[in-house]
Order: C-alpha cells, then structure tokens, then sequence
C-alpha cells in the first residue's frame, strides 16, 4: 500500500470518531460562547487545544469566573495522559520521524489513540490520517457550534454524550471478549479509578491507568498481548 | 493580550507539552520487554478508566442513561455490529429511551 492509501485507510477509521466530535464540538461551543467567548476564539481553543474533557472544563472555569493560572494548571493535569498515550502510539508505529511524530502528538486525543492502539494498523500515515480526520471534525464541529447554537433539541445533544462512549465500549469489547486475564485487568482499573476519583479527582484518570497497567505486568500473561504484531 | 487569549495559549501550551516530549524522544529510547509490556496494558486500562466512572454522568441528572447506553453498545460489539453502525444505533437507542422515560414517570 502506498502512503496515500495507507493515509485513506486511517482518515476511514475516523468516521465513527468524527460522528461523536461533531455534535460534541457543537456541545463544547455552546459552553464557550455561554462563558464569554467569541466565535473565533472559540474555534481557536478546538484547533489549538484539541482536548475534548480540557476546552470544555477549561470554557466552564472562565464561565464560572475562574482565574488564569486556575485553568491552565487543571489543564495540565487533565491532559497529562497524553504524554502516555503519545508514547504508546509511538512506540507502536513504524517508519516514522521527528515531523511525523510531532505532528502525531498534536493528533493524540482519547479516541485517535484508542482506536489505533486496539487496530492491528501500525503504519505512521494511517495514525496521520485518522487523527488529521478527527482533529478537523472537532473543528468542524465548534464552527457549526457558533453559528447554529441551541439548534439540536435538548434530549438529541443528550444522546450524542453517549457516542464517544459507545465508541470506547466498542472498541474495548472485542479486544477482551476471548482473553479473561485482560478482562480482569480492566475491571480492576475500572474499580480503581471509581474510588481515586472520590480521593483525588482529575488525577484519578492518569494515576488508575498507570496503576492499572502496572498491575496487568503481573497478571496478564504475555502471549496474550499480541499488540502491534501484524 | 486579551485574558481569552491568554486562557487560550496557556492551555495550548500545556496540553502540548505532554504530547511533544515523547515524539522528540522515542527515537533515543530503546524499551525493554518489560516496558514495552507495560506500554501494550495501557491501551486497555486507559479504555477502562475513561468509561468509568465517566459514563454515568452522560446525563448529570440520570446516571442510568449512560449505563444503558454502555450496555447497548456492548452487546452490539460483542455481535460484531461495525463501529461506524455501534455508535449510531446507541444514540438512536438513547433517544427512544429519552422519549419513553417521562412517560414512565407519569
């Protein structure tokens, strides 16, 4: 495959993501505008950010009056995973280099990384292709968000909160459906995470999935983790 | 600078930090098996923990929204539905139970 298909290949996986961020965007733009902000900083933060759970947390702050160093430190700590995910994927590709990677890491989002770790893809223009896809449809969607704002009914903008959701469930499924220690693994983090949260709030996420993964080096067996090997 | 602004670029900046410091290194790193096991976990309890507890609070007011959602898309995945079709089918699950809710309320 060349690296024009291999880029179409990964901008196709994108699809189910990008039918989550569009009407999440939508949803993040309404935040915004609500807390002060215009249309192009609006859009601005998606493009410059790109942090779904960060830009949405962050509009909330400045809504609710909250000072600078406030809202770039939480932030901070809410997008720290990041840096484990960008060296998971990282770690996993193939044939890469300084641009590439660089421009990979701008592209690391929850999804873009989850969809590619649990793929038996591993090749940097299909990563490339499915983040760039996802990166604009969250774009796309914060620019439909500032022109037709309220326009989804209340119980619609509900339902599409599930989607990235569904999105994760899905793809977590088939990847633990024959593999009981796994199974364990991620019941574990689960349960882990629901208590630190009570304890130590935006920490929890980061902290629970290196614990977590920690935990798995002792109970899951390698052969069952065939990751990266196609 | 406008405080939007700065708010806009400090959060650039923080989230970028993260995700730029393993692309200028990878390339000098050589990670042993452990590590690279370690690496290849992360992919599930990241999954994990984003679901929980996050998926109940789909709907601040309704927690058990997001647990049908959840448990709609999981049995989907575990028939093989494609992705594309698991997310659009639990959206369209979870506006018919929004639509049956206040009836039962009644």
């Amino acid at each position: 495959m060349s690296k024009k298909e291999k880029f179409i290949k990964g901008s196709k996986m994108a699809i189910p993501i990008a039918f989550g961020y569009i009407p999440m965007g939508i949803g993040y733009a309404a935040i915004a505008i609500q807390a002060g902000m215009n249309p192009i900083q609006t859009i601005s933060m998606s493009f410059l950010v790109y942090a779904g759970a960060g830009q949405i947390i962050a509009a909330s702050m400045l809504g609710s009056g909250a000072g600078l160093l406030a809202i770039v430190l939480t932030n901070f700590v809410v997008n720290l995973r990041y840096f484990v995910m960008s060296t998971c994927v990282l770690n996993k590709v193939e044939e890469s280099n300084l641009g590439l990677n660089i421009l990979s890491g701008h592209l690391t989002v929850d999804e873009s990384f989850a969809m590619f770790s649990l793929s038996e893809n591993n090749n940097i223009w299909s990563y490339i292709g499915l983040g760039l896809t996802a990166w604009l449809s969250w774009c796309f969607g914060a620019a439909i968000g500032v022109v037709v704002l309220d326009f989804l009914p209340v119980i619609v903008a509900n339902s599409f909160n599930i989607s990235l959701y569904a999105l994760f469930v899905a793809i977590l499924i088939p990847a633990i459906k024959e593999n009981r220690q796994i199974t364990i693994l991620v019941l574990v983090t689960a349960i882990l995470n629901i208590l630190l949260s009570q304890f130590i709030g935006n920490w929890s996420l980061i902290v629970s999935t290196l614990i977590g993964a920690i935990i798995g080096m002792y109970i899951v067996d390698d052969e069952y983790l065939l990751l990266g090997e196609v | 600078m406008d405080f939007i602004n700065m708010i806009i670029l400090g959060c650039a900046i923080v989230t970028f930090i993260p995700r730029l410091i393993p692309a200028l290194f990878i390339d000098k790193l050589n990670f042993s098996p452990k590590v690279d096991k370690f690496l290849n976990l992360i992919p599930y309890t990241a999954l994990a923990a984003l679901i929980c507890p996050g998926v109940l609070t789909v709907d601040e007011s309704m927690w058990y929204i997001g647990l049908i959602g959840a448990i709609v898309a999981a049995i989907l995945s575990w028939k093989k539905v494609p992705l594309g079709a698991i997310v659009i089918l639990t959206v369209i699950i979870l506006i018919i139970v929004y639509s049956v809710v206040p009836l039962m309320i009644l």
